[in-house]
Formats: C-alpha cells, structure tokens, sequence
C-alpha cells in the first residue's frame, strides 16, 4: 500500500463517513450540507486513487465530479428554498 | 528520500488531516449552519495541500493541470456553495425575508 491509497483509505474513514452519517439525517438542509462534505470528501479520493492507480486519464472523473456537484447542489438550494408570504408551495402550482 | 517527496508527503498529511478534521468537526454539531463552515476550509486549504502534493508528484505536465484545475474549481466553487446554503438555511429559520432575490 504506498502513501497515496493510504490517504484515500483514511479520506474515506473519516471524511467520507461522517459525511455520510450527515448526509442521512435530519431534514433536507441538514443532509444537503451532508452531500456537499461528500462531494468535496469523494473528489480528493477519485485523485488519490487515480495517483495510486498511475492512471492520469481518471483524472477526468474528479474534475466532472466538481462541476456536477456544484451545480446539483445550486439546483438543490433552489427547490429547497420555501416559497415567500402568499405564494403558493410549488406542489400545489403543479397541475394534477 | 528528496526533498520534493518529504514536501509531497507533508502536504498529502496536512491536506489530509484538515478535511478529515473538518468532517469530523462538522458532525460534532448539530445545527446546519454550523456545520457549513466546516466546507470551506476542506475546499480551500484541505483539497489544495492534496492537489499540490499531486503536482509535486507528478512534476509539470497535464495530469498536474488537471489536478490544479480540479483543485481550483472545488476552491472557488466551496464558498459559493456554502454562501448560498447559507442564505436558503437563513431563510428557512427566518433569519432574513423570504422576499429576497433569488
């Protein structure tokens, strides 16, 4: 085990983990927070692993990895955001 | 071993240590909005120590430009992202107006 998958190892005990137990309780903004640690946790272990591996073209997978989050992440805050005074919910402006 | 190793070693522990510190810190609170300022230091400070370990590593190249690539868009992308969960967790408790630009 060289030094590069001994750092992912630990990255995924100890960040990846409580990003999880974040991540699975509480209500929505709790467990939003708990996916962005995650995304950030999981995107240094894709490029420890892609060191560990000597594979440089994997490196494409972390690099995705951050762009989506952050946009998934912006699209989350809006739909979680609750609707001003007199609007609506958004459930109900659907059409049934 | 050089001296450009033991710098990629200390930089991958110091990198390392700060984004499992922060993990952990966050899940010792409770509220959210004090768990958001654990993501700042992993983006930051944690993610880039790794990010220029790699580069020490790897030596210039393209894998050491992606690998500074990734590691700046986690650091600009991390308070943008905190700063607007930030202001959805304040207007959800009622901190500020729900009126405000969105």
């Amino acid at each position: 085990m060289n030094a590069w998958l001994l750092a992912a190892a630990v990255l995924i005990g100890a960040g990846l983990l409580p990003a999880g137990v974040i991540g699975s309780r509480g209500d929505a903004v709790a467990r939003l927070v708990g996916l962005e640690l995650a995304a950030v946790v999981a995107t240094v272990v894709l490029m420890l692993l892609s060191q560990a591996a000597g594979q440089s073209s994997y490196l494409i997978v972390p690099m995705v990895l951050v762009v989506l989050s952050f946009a998934g992440t912006l699209v989350f805050t809006r739909l979680l955001a609750a609707p001003p005074p007199g609007e609506p919910a958004r459930r109900e402006q659907d059409p049934q | 071993m050089s001296a450009a190793v033991l710098a990629s070693r200390v930089l991958l522990g110091v990198g390392v240590a700060i984004i499992c510190g922060s993990a952990l810190g966050a899940l010792a609170f409770r509220h959210s909005q004090n768990r958001l300022h654990y993501i700042t230091p992993m983006t930051t400070i944690g993610a880039p120590m790794v990010g220029l370990a790699l580069a020490i590593e790897n030596s210039w190249g393209e894998t050491t430009a992606q690998i500074l690539l990734t590691v700046f868009l986690l650091a600009v992308t991390g308070p943008v992202l905190e700063s607007a969960t930030g202001r959805l967790i304040a207007q959800r408790e009622g901190w500020i107006p729900r009126r405000s630009p969105r």
